[in-house]
């Protein structure tokens, strides 16, 4: 069955069979070019997100009221310091675009972070310990996922107030459930295993054989779902943007960004397009990373 | 095979919905007049709800004692004449032989209904704040009444021109729910039809209203909620009238072959208001400072196409009261410079300045870029218009160091309503408990409020306006247009008091 | 089965709990709705409001009296229409359902026959760019789609109204930007199992014998196909309802969606707790006839 199951788990070998397994996972992910020009892209927006100062042509606040909506360079009454044209104050977009980077990743690798941590260490604790604890945490998952989510994380950041660190926590708290639920159905497959009883007849402790044993062989499922996570997050925010709730800074993240110039859209395409163009080649790249990656790390795929 | 059927069937499902879609988009009727509205008021009743998008809605379908017309000047409507009988007490001639849309006449009987409904607190109307002076209402005879107040108040009138007069006997029969959602009779234009909640309400013409029968035989307020969408709507002929068109598509609509502009000065005015229990604006230096950094003329022409005037204080001028001889404060970046140093911040000082104006952002931004600029270091924070900030701005006053915002006086033409508001203290108008402290101004306030004598109230508004000029509680900017997009089928003015009074819409001529 | 229906149904009850608890938490987190509906009143008068509502009663007695109120079908008078909340709710669900329904359809109306020639010619230009294509649709934020689609469809070519709920056209492109949120997964599900089926010994042994193609691949190729699809069609279910949200908005349909956003804003108690309560309960129940499809058509999960 295809869906929710990623590879399963290895058991993890030890020493030179462990970089040859590494090595034959390099090699089949390589060998995809889709996968190549995705890895590409988004090395591209890390860059620009970490060298953002260094990179970016204007301070991304800087306004200028005479160079309001300049068209792109290429358009005609562009110019050639504003690579993609200003904004509704005159301030540059590719600039704001990079440093937007850097918001909108960190929105959605810190969002994802915060799914992981939760995700994984209920999933574990659900797998391992089963019995009444297992019941409670399925439960708060059923409970999560049969909440709007949106809603949730609407109704959440209305009630607190804008600011990047609500968001983050919003958006983490509504997608950790998918770990839960993945790494709980691989302990339960893994519990079972040789290796387990091993460590325990030798006499480790629960949390060792959980933290030691069984937590890294989750690790490429939770890779695979944690790179889609972060588009996922990407794209949750715009759609909170849109809802008039952002992040409340200064430096709008590319949703953000569409969100402000939807309404240009028709006297300034290039101020929510741009933006728009920005997320979906990262969303695709992500995408295409990561299923290459899923396939990459599934021995049962050539 | 049967395992097969079920996803067969989906798709044929899918595919017919598909291709149920008619060939292109057909044109509005003639006869009907569509407005897209960005939301609905919760009810029809116009008693019971205090919004913009429901006060539109209800001037078409009921009408008040008194109308303004396009020239701000008091019209009779279903009162015919008035004056008043000393200080508290106001007589008013009411019109004969006007019907409601159910057949039954309107009697002075109908005015006390209408009034005692809000009077009553019990009914939570909430508009009970604007009519709260008003003591007694006394049917004289067969077309007199008489208003009492408990102090003499000079608003009066104004607030007649939106007080809807409601059906007495038919409320009473099917009550006040039913009258606000499926059953709101009144003596406007148009007649109710039907209401499809956040789509559509329509309206149909009213064949014996008094004044005779509207131009439009139906009238539609569409629930849009996108502006972008809203757009499109009014370029495919989808809706006739837009309202608060931005500057920004303002060219767009201007010579698209099927739309146009309407645009005009209105009361709303925008200001930063300034906290002035903290530093640094406790101290009238820094607040003047940041009015001297301000360069209001360039913000008008470049982020509102000049559709913009520039105010010395708040109180607009086609408000009673405003005195033109005040001027504004130029645009001075060394004077504000100086200024904020001798307010004790010669190396400048850092704000936060918060707005929960979403469609002003732009300006916003543009303002705390300026504040910037002389030394006063702005952080521009946004705002979702919602429950966290009403409780932050209002409820607690916690927005430091100031805030940009928009006040409209709701229609009000009287200084009072923009001065109590923002800056009476004590009691309080609606934010001037917590933020503003300017001393003397609140006995000033009370003092032009409780008199009809309209000289003696000019002088003393002119006093309040040289008072604030002075003492800068606010960053004084500027007053907007009201602008609408209209189809090139309709014949239709913006007016000043932001009112979409459709009688006056024709179909244009061929 | 008993068993598992009884449990089943246990649980569904703890999970409307579950979010009647957590919707009645956030929004007495989240302010004073007392301030929102008379904003200019001195204190004193909302104090009184503030009292005969219950809002002064401790929390746990507050929510006790919200959940007998929910057994009986009473969630309240909304503060802003001042009528009963439920009602309201139910007014605009049928239009959600519709138009996620509609949006499912329309993705499998999608997936299938891509999917499917996908799987059959596996890696070819047709397959990679479908996917690619697909993909796209999941790239952008629905808003962004939604208003792509109006300025494309309804403007430029005019062949489409641009927004509203009358006719069966209006319905189109919120349904077709809704899609494009959960086609990319069911092709992909799609795709998969008629990969991992199509290949299989009894498949080749039935073309061998002579059967048309066209019922190979439906008899068997589908039928594997269909246990996933309808699982994940039930999941996606959920998702679909956030994203027909930000379509209603968009393209001015009278939604439930549009409503308790409305409802948040405004603090609105009884219509945000109405309507996600509702929401929940139908997500729930699709889960749980989803899970019970799944159970009977695969006896081997008969989970403990």
């Amino acid at each position: 069955m295809a869906i929710g199951t990623l590879a399963p788990p290895l058991d993890v070998p030890a020493g030179p069979a462990r970089l040859a397994e590494r090595s034959r996972i390099w090699r089949k992910f390589v060998r995809n070019p889709a996968a190549i020009a995705g890895a590409l892209v988004l090395l591209a927006v890390l860059g620009a997100a970490i060298f953002a100062p260094y990179v970016a042509p204007h301070e991304p606040t800087r306004q200028s009221l005479i160079r309001r909506f300049t068209p792109p360079v290429w358009a005609e009454g562009g110019k050639a310091t504003y690579l993609l044209g200003t904004d509704q104050v005159g301030r540059d977009i590719l600039s704001r675009m990079i440093h937007g980077a850097r918001v909108s990743l960190i929105v959605g690798i810190f969002a994802v972070l915060v799914s992981l941590l939760v995700g994984v260490t209920l999933g574990l604790l659900s797998g391992f310990l089963q019995g009444r604890v297992d019941t409670v945490i399925m439960t708060v998952v059923d409970v999560t996922l049969s909440f709007p989510q949106l809603l949730l994380a609407l109704a959440f950041v209305a009630a607190l107030g804008p600011s990047l660190l609500t968001i983050i926590i919003v958006l983490g708290l509504t997608g950790w459930e998918r770990y839960t639920r993945v790494v709980r159905a691989e302990v339960l497959a893994l519990r079972e295993k040789d290796f387990v009883e091993a460590a325990r007849a030798i006499g480790a402790s629960p949390a060792r054989t959980l933290l030691r044993h069984l937590l890294p062989n989750t690790f490429s499922s939770i890779i695979v779902m944690s790179t889609l996570q972060v588009a996922q997050a990407i794209l949750q925010e715009a759609a909170l943007s849109f809802l008039g709730v952002g992040t409340g800074s200064a430096y709008p993240t590319w949703g953000h960004m569409i969100a402000l110039g939807r309404d240009f859209v028709s006297v300034a395409w290039w101020f929510p397009t741009f933006p728009g163009l920005a997320i979906l080649l990262t969303v695709l790249a992500i995408n295409l990373v990561g299923d290459r990656l899923r396939d990459a790390l599934d021995p049962r795929v050539t | 095979m049967k395992r097969c059927a079920p996803l067969a069937a989906a798709l044929v499902l899918a595919l017919s919905a598909l291709a149920a879609a008619p060939g292109p988009v057909s044109a509005q009727a003639k006869d009907t007049l569509t407005v897209a509205l960005v939301s609905h008021a919760p009810t029809l009743d116009p008693h019971m709800h205090f919004e913009r998008v429901g006060i539109l809605v209800n001037i078409n379908m009921f009408d008040s004692l008194l109308h303004r017309n396009t020239k701000l000047e008091f019209e009779p409507s279903l009162a015919t004449s008035w004056k008043p009988l000393s200080d508290t007490q106001w007589e008013f001639k009411i019109r004969k032989g006007v019907r409601f849309h159910n057949g039954d006449v309107m009697t002075p009987a109908d005015v006390k209904y209408s009034f005692d409904r809000v009077i009553d607190q019990t009914k939570k109307s909430p508009q009970y704040g604007n009519v709260r002076a008003i003591k007694e209402v006394k049917v004289i005879d067969a077309d007199t009444v008489h208003l009492i107040t408990d102090k003499p108040f000079p608003l009066l009138l104004e607030r007649l021109v939106f007080f809807p007069i409601v059906p007495k006997k038919h409320i009473e029969s099917v009550g006040d729910q039913a009258f606000g959602t499926s059953s709101p009779v009144g003596t406007g234009p148009w007649k109710f039809v039907e209401w499809k909640r956040d789509q559509v309400i329509r309206l149909e013409a009213f064949d014996q209203h008094w004044r005779g029968k509207p131009a439009f035989k139906n009238l539609n307020f569409r629930n849009v909620p996108e502006v972008a969408t809203q757009v499109a709507e009014i370029k495919t002929g989808g809706v006739d009238i837009i309202r608060n068109v931005s500057a920004d598509i303002v060219p767009e609509l201007k010579t698209h072959p099927l739309a146009y502009i309407s645009s005009t000065p209105i009361l709303r005015v925008h200001y930063v208001g300034l906290d002035m229990r903290t530093a640094p604006f406790d101290k009238k230096a820094a607040r003047q400072a940041a009015n001297y950094a301000v360069d209001k003329p360039t913000v008008i022409q470049k982020l509102m196409a000049g559709l913009g005037t520039q105010v010395a204080t708040t109180v607009q001028p086609p408000a009673f009261g405003f005195d033109a001889e005040i001027k504004p404060y130029p645009f001075d970046q060394k004077k504000a410079k100086e200024l904020l140093a001798q307010a004790g911040f010669p190396n400048g000082v850092d704000i936060t300045l918060h707005s929960a104006s979403v469609a002003d952002r732009p300006s916003f931004e543009a303002v705390s870029q300026m504040l910037t600029e002389v030394g006063i270091r702005t952080t521009p924070r946004m705002w979702d218009p919602g429950p966290a900030w009403n409780k932050f701005f209002q409820a607690e006053g916690k927005a430091t160091h100031g805030w940009y915002g928009t006040w409209g006086n709701y229609s009000v033409f009287d200084a009072d309503a923009v001065l109590h508001p923002l800056y009476h203290t004590e009691p309080g108008g609606w934010v001037g408990k917590w933020y503003a402290r300017v001393e003397g101004l609140d006995k000033l306030i009370d003092e032009a409020r409780s008199s009809v004598d309209q000289p003696k109230r000019k002088r003393l508004y002119a006093q309040i306006q040289q008072m604030i000029r002075e003492e800068a509680p606010t960053i004084f900017l500027y007053t907007q247009y009201d602008t609408l997009g209209i189809s090139k089928k309709v014949q239709y003015a913006a007016r000043p008091d932001e009112w979409l009074w459709l009688y006056d819409a024709k179909p244009a001529a061929r | 089965m008993l068993t598992v229906l009884v449990r089943r149904v246990a649980r569904l009850l703890v999970v409307l709990v579950g979010v009647s608890l957590v919707t009645f938490a956030i929004l007495q987190a989240s302010g004073d709705p007392v301030a929102l509906m008379m904003p200019e009143a001195p204190e004193s008068d909302r104090a009184v409001l503030r009292q005969a509502m219950g809002f002064n009663d401790p929390l746990p007695v507050q929510f006790a009296r919200f959940v007998g109120n929910i057994a009986r079908g009473d969630f309240g008078q909304s503060f802003f229409h001042r009528e009963p909340a439920l009602p309201l709710v139910l007014a605009r669900l049928p239009t959600t359902v519709l138009l996620t329904l509609l949006a499912m359809a329309v993705s499998l109306a999608i997936a299938l026959p891509i999917g499917i020639v996908s799987a059959i010619r596996r890696n070819s230009v047709f397959d990679h760019t479908a996917t690619l294509v697909v993909f796209l649709g999941t790239s952008m934020p629905v808003f962004w789609t939604g208003i792509m689609l109006i300025l494309l469809f309804a403007v430029q070519l005019r062949v489409l109204p641009v927004s509203g709920w009358e006719t069966w056209a209006a319905l189109v492109l919120p349904a077709a930007t809704l899609a494009t949120f959960s086609t990319p997964l069911l092709l992909r599900i799609v795709r998969s199992s008629m990969l991992e089926v199509i290949n299989l010994d009894y498949v080749r042994t039935a073309r061998a014998k002579g059967v048309s193609e066209w019922f190979v691949i439906c008899r068997h190729a589908l039928t594997n196909a269909a246990l996933p699809l309808v699982t994940v069609a039930g999941l996606q279910f959920g998702l679909l309802l956030g994203g027909a949200v930000i379509t209603e908005t968009v393209f001015a349909v009278p939604g439930v969606g549009r409503l308790i956003v409305g409802a948040i804003r405004q603090l609105d108690f009884p219509i945000v707790q109405a309507g996600v309560f509702l929401l929940a309960l139908i997500v729930v129940l699709v889960n749980f006839t989803v899970d019970m499809l799944y159970i009977y058509l695969n006896p081997q999960i008969r989970v403990r």
